[in-house]
């Protein structure tokens, strides 16, 4: 009797034991469900609270909300087209300068530069993109928007687009836009002065930039040694190495990176507000003032009310949409890549 | 000449052996320095044609820094240095006037680890005829085809060329490397320790491919095992301290070695 007490005591502490651990592994395994769904619970109420809060824009235009280009406070009257366009157009300029400028930086510092100098400009790079937005729209606003009307944009009208003369009749269209019509389209501008969609897009670009570039230059230093020697012993130059080894070595993450970028260029506002121009109107010139879904709130939510506040939620929901869609484009490119490669 | 370079050792000089084949790649008074640490210290040998040269010694005796001479893949990094000559096919490929493209095209490596490129299997070994031929489509598969084969890989992965090669075993992506190696259609190969991250079998079998190719190929490997280095190559060399001690037949120098370090060294004594 003793004796099988002695034996059972520690296996029933053990059995305690085991019961106690399976309690608790229950409870943190719920705990850390709960962290990651608080945050799809924080994304789904915010598209659903926007979605809500334009559903009489959307009850009231049905289509023609995304359709119509007209934004008329005085009419009542609102339509998503200009600022849905003018945010992607901007955050196409930006990624169009920033990738390659990135891609660029990363390259120099991962490969070319010295190593005394790979620190300082990195760090360099990094304080980029700790500075406000709110700083990059008033320097956009008062130095480069300036600077741009007076220096660079008669350039583009002349060497790249058209140019209105003082008479009808008497434009100048450059050799460009009489061989590649849509240049002319691009470039061509009757405002002079102030912020334009192009201007919003190279201030993104600069934004953007730090966060693409300390993205790929990390990873590319992830790339083993061995992988570029073999490279560069079978007659390859620096450039091959970079192209043909470093980022498809590196390709998910250089993505990854410029989806990052990609997605706070869509999502800027105080910046791009400054220096749009925040005019409701569909040019195809990038030299004209235009607007995009956040600048358009940033600037309408103060005073609004009824349906102009609700389509302002509706942009909101729209904006959404937007990233949304951006990020699918990306998960199915590095597929398309993966399957390509023979994965 | 420099008195350096006559005391050199020249494995036809040598009383015991006559002359075995032409030789391919002189080295004459040759010095390197690792950012001012002096790596190597007046290395002279003569490499023949076609024939299997094992470089062996302790680790951070040089062997695969001489190695790393050959096809100047020392150049990438700053602050190395390479002095004296080394001369191939009667050219100084140290001369900062030779074409590093030619280089590269004459003198293939194959590494110590397997590193396939991350492309598919068909890419990897196209990747590098690319940068010295143009080729047409047939042209290529035959090209590639005849590289696999030569690295006795074919069989293996004829079916799967277009998968991405980091599917492929260990023992198949160092083949693979050398069937890279081989595509640009080198003179000289050099294998930098190339088994030392495979199996046994894995092993035997790229022992064995060097030995089928030392007859279109002039092989230069550098190995820690000194069983490696008596199976399958014609000459060693014994290197110590940046030195070379001595270059022999390799029947020789396993056998009746004439210095006192490597015969320790061969026989266990140290390293």
């Amino acid at each position: 009797m003793q004796a099988n007490e002695a034996a059972t005591a520690p296996a029933i502490a053990q059995e305690q034991r085991a019961h106690r651990d399976a309690r608790d592994d229950r409870l943190f395994s719920w705990l850390l469900m709960g962290c990651a769904l608080l945050v799809l619970v924080c994304l789904i109420g915010a598209a659903g609270a926007t979605l809500w809060g334009g559903r009489d824009a959307f009850a009231t235009f049905g289509w023609r909300f995304l359709t119509s280009a007209e934004w008329n406070p005085t009419d009542d009257v609102y339509g998503a087209l200009v600022p849905v366009f003018g945010t992607i157009i901007t955050s196409f300029i930006a990624l169009l300068i920033a990738v390659p400028v990135s891609f660029g930086i990363a390259l120099y510092l991962s490969e070319v530069a010295p190593p005394w100098l790979r620190t300082p400009v990195a760090s360099a790079i990094e304080l980029l993109a700790g500075i406000p937005s709110i700083i990059y729209g008033m320097w956009g606003l008062f130095v480069f928007v300036p600077f741009f009307s007076d220096h660079i944009k008669p350039l583009l009208i002349r060497y790249l687009g058209r140019e209105a003369g003082d008479t009808p009749g008497t434009e100048h269209v450059s050799w460009i836009a009489q061989h590649l019509p849509f240049m002319g389209k691009l470039f061509n501008s009757e405002n002079l002065f102030g912020g334009s969609v192009l201007t919003a897009g190279i201030v993104l670009a600069v934004m953007i930039i730090p966060f693409i570039s300390s993205v790929m230059r990390e990873v590319f230093q992830t790339v083993p040694t061995r992988l570029k020697e073999s490279a560069y012993a079978l007659g390859s130059s620096t450039w091959e190495v970079s192209w043909d080894i470093v980022l498809p070595y590196t390709r998910t993450a250089v993505i990854g990176g410029v989806f990052l970028g990609l997605g706070r260029a869509l999502g800027e506002t105080m910046a791009v507000t400054f220096i749009i121009g925040n005019k409701m109107q569909l040019s195809p010139s990038l030299l004209d003032p235009g607007a995009s879904i956040a600048s358009t709130i940033a600037n309408q939510f103060g005073e609004a009310g009824g349906l102009q506040k609700s389509s302002l939620m509706a942009l909101a929901f729209l904006l959404f949409v937007v990233t949304f869609i951006v990020l699918l484009i990306a998960r199915l490119m590095l597929r398309r890549l993966a399957q390509k490669e023979g994965r | 000449m420099t008195e350096s370079a006559a005391a050199g050792i020249h494995p036809q000089a040598t009383a015991a052996s006559a002359p075995i084949a032409p030789t391919k790649i002189q080295v004459r008074d040759l010095h390197f320095y690792y950012n001012g640490f002096h790596a190597l210290k007046g290395i002279n040998m003569d490499i023949p044609e076609k024939k299997v040269t094992a470089i062996i010694g302790p680790s951070g005796c040089g062997k695969s820094t001489l190695l790393r001479i050959f096809n100047r893949i020392y150049a990438i990094y700053p602050k190395l240095e390479a002095k004296g000559e080394i001369i191939l096919d009667e050219e100084n490929i140290l001369d900062t006037r030779y074409s590093m493209n030619k280089l590269r095209s004459k003198v293939g490596m194959v590494f110590q680890k397997p590193v396939p490129f991350p492309m598919t299997i068909f890419e990897n070994v196209a990747y590098g005829i690319r940068h010295h031929e143009r080729l047409s489509r047939a042209d290529m598969d035959i090209r590639v085809e005849q590289a696999l084969r030569s690295a006795a890989l074919w069989d293996e992965v004829k079916d799967k060329l277009k998968q991405n090669a980091l599917g492929l075993s260990g023992g198949q992506q160092q083949r693979l490397c050398i069937a890279r190696g081989i595509a640009l259609k080198p003179e000289v190969l050099l294998l930098d320790e190339p088994t030392s991250a495979l199996d046994p079998i894995a092993t035997s079998r790229i022992e064995q491919l060097v030995e089928e190719l030392k007859s279109e190929y002039t092989i230069v490997i550098v190995t820690h095992n000194m069983q490696q280095a008596a199976r399958c190559s014609d000459l060693t060399a014994f290197m110590y301290l940046g030195e070379l001690i001595e270059f022999d037949r390799t029947e020789q120098i396993f056998t009746k070695p004439s210095k006192k370090q490597t015969e320790d060294y061969i026989t266990g004594r140290f390293g």
